[in-house]
């Protein structure tokens, strides 16, 4: 599990056999994974399996029973000041001051770290896109326009680490995309981490350079979601033919199993090739050829065993 | 040092940029002004420094109730709005984050008293013409000037207003629940002068080292003492030990505090 990425870079977050207990009750059960440099790292369960719990020790807004959380290096625990400055958070929603205005809440974080400039607290409302509704009231605000403010405060101070609870709770599709968009670009352009929770896969699978799947508090599975395709690599591909039983019979042992409307079979790049040759050669008429991959809902069904999801 | 009062300036932000403040603010200042407005009908217009006194004996329990609500909201009003997590994860540590706020509420309170004592003197000169007030003093008294007088019952009430604001501020940071905090201190303001007189009844020691018993400093000045007529030195060594033990919870709970939901 404690996979180091390549070059060796020394991962931003390592949590170490994290436990949290609560009375009887274990919530976090001995969490162990690393959070490379520069990806955005998706963190995804089911409600209830203690994602917020492991945001909130991380940030050091909840205790750790047992464990060690360390930032860059520095423990959370007995180095929290040298931290948490690396960190940018949104801990569930994001709740500001609704009785200041926006400016105002900006002006509130940024004096907590010294060093942020009045340019750069204006550089950060251009670049959510604040500008026009920054010195009204945030009770005034929609929840979008919340988000942004929300995700203004957790950049201010450039962070290494940036933080995500839930960020597309209530966000409209284009609301999600751009932040989607936004996160991506922070990750590839400005070198941030980007640590992001959710329970929905599909937006996951979007955003996110590797997924960390828990569940009831323990950690399932860390997969890698980006360059997962690579060449050599064999994926299902389907092919959509008019005689699907000319094409199995074509296709021979390949075939993983047959459909209405094609085949599916089991290939890497250059094999999809060479069966699309047999195919024309055994007459059957090709209309198109895509790779299934199995989407992170199967695979999260798969491993949690479908536990319920909602 | 200078990062730190940066963190009060965020607190004082949050506390003057809401309208409630000022709210609070106008009313109290109207009273000594309808109190004075009243004494123009009187026949014989009486000092402004007798006015000056019978504003603070009249409005001290009005302050103390509007310094525990800002000291009810001050860190339970971060709780029930959510904000408190944004605000902690900062490179901070809790307890300075929690002196903070405690020494922005203390500004309020001083401001506050500060305020009204100006306003009441400057309405109650301007309508009643100032005088030196010599008239108040008591024959054989101690007292230089009148305005030494009442500042001095100013400072006993401050005290007394800072001990119930702590009292509020360690509630509201236990239970992380302003309107309990609001209760319970207004309770022991209202109630407490009812309860002490006939707590005053048994004839048991420990009583007197009940806190609201110690309330009512402000009889020393003219040589009286609280319902417990004990000496001065007593009444202070009951408050602050009151005071520290507030003290202590609010921060020993504020800084192992899990902060969840």
């Amino acid at each position: 599990m404690l996979e180091l990425r390549k070059g060796g870079a020394e991962p931003v977050v390592r949590l170490l056999n994290v436990t949290k207990r609560i009375g009887r009750r274990t919530i976090i059960d001995d969490l162990t994974f690393d959070v490379p440099q520069g990806e955005v790292f998706g963190f995804l369960g089911p409600n209830g399996s203690g994602k917020t719990t492991t945001i909130r020790m991380m940030v050091g807004l909840m205790r750790l029973t047992s464990g060690e959380i360390l930032i860059k290096g520095r423990n959370i625990r007995s180095e929290y000041e040298a931290a948490i400055r690396q960190v940018g958070a949104i801990v569930e929603n994001p709740e500001l001051y609704r009785y200041l205005t926006g400016y105002q809440n900006l002006l509130h974080y940024a004096r907590m770290i010294p060093g942020i400039s009045r340019e750069r607290i204006d550089e950060v409302i251009e670049l959510v896109g604040l500008s026009a509704r920054i010195h009204d009231k945030v009770k005034t605000y929609s929840l979008g326009m919340r988000q942004r403010l929300g995700v203004a405060q957790a950049i201010l101070h450039r962070p290494a680490l940036l933080i995500l609870d839930e960020p597309t709770n209530g966000l409209d599709p284009a609301g999600i995309r751009e932040l989607r968009d936004y996160l991506r670009h922070l990750a590839e352009k400005e070198g941030t981490t980007v640590f992001v929770s959710s329970h929905l896969l599909s937006e996951m699978e979007l955003m996110c350079d590797r997924v960390a799947i828990i569940q009831s508090g323990k950690l399932i599975d860390v997969r890698l979601i980006r360059g997962g395709a690579e060449s050599g690599h064999r994926a299902e591909v389907l092919f959509e033919v008019d005689r699907p039983d000319a094409a199995s019979a074509a296709l021979g042992a390949a075939v993983l199993r047959t459909e209405s409307g094609g085949v599916v079979v089991s290939a890497g790049r250059e094999e999809a090739a060479d069966m699309n040759a047999r195919l024309v050669a055994a007459g059957v008429r090709v209309y198109g050829i895509r790779t299934v991959t199995k989407s992170l809902e199967d695979q999260f069904l798969e491993v949690t065993g479908g536990g319920r999801i909602d | 040092m200078t990062d730190f009062l940066r963190l009060i300036q965020n607190e004082n932000m949050k506390i003057y940029r809401r309208v409630r403040t000022w709210v609070m603010l106008a009313v109290t200042l109207l009273i000594p002004l309808a109190i004075a407005i009243g004494a123009l009908a009187l026949d014989n217009r009486p000092s402004m420094w007798t006015y000056a006194q019978i504003d603070i004996y009249a409005t001290s329990w009005l302050i103390s109730t509007f310094a525990v609500v800002i000291a009810a909201d001050i860190v339970a009003g971060e709780f029930s709005s959510g904000t408190i997590k944004l605000l902690l994860i900062r490179p901070w540590t809790r307890s300075k984050i929690l002196l903070s706020k405690y020494i922005a509420l203390l500004l309020f309170v001083l401001l506050f008293l500060a305020a009204f004592f100006l306003f009441s003197l400057l309405v109650n000169g301007l309508l009643l013409g100032f005088d030196d007030g010599s008239n108040i003093l008591p024959a054989d008294s101690k007292w230089r000037s009148a305005f030494a007088y009442v500042a001095s019952y100013y400072g006993f009430r401050l005290i007394e207003i800072i001990v119930t604001v702590t009292l509020a501020f360690m509630i509201s940071t236990v239970f992380r629940s302003s309107s309990l905090a609001i209760g319970l201190s207004i309770l022991m303001l209202l109630g407490g002068s009812i309860l002490s007189a006939l707590l005053s009844l048994i004839n048991k020691p420990w009583v007197d080292y009940i806190l609201f018993m110690n309330f009512g400093l402000a009889a020393y000045l003219d040589g009286g003492t609280p319902i417990t007529g004990r000496p001065l030195g007593f009444s202070l060594a009951v408050l602050g030990g009151y005071y520290a033990i507030f003290i202590a919870l609010s921060w020993y709970v504020f800084h192992r505090r899990d902060v969840a939901a």
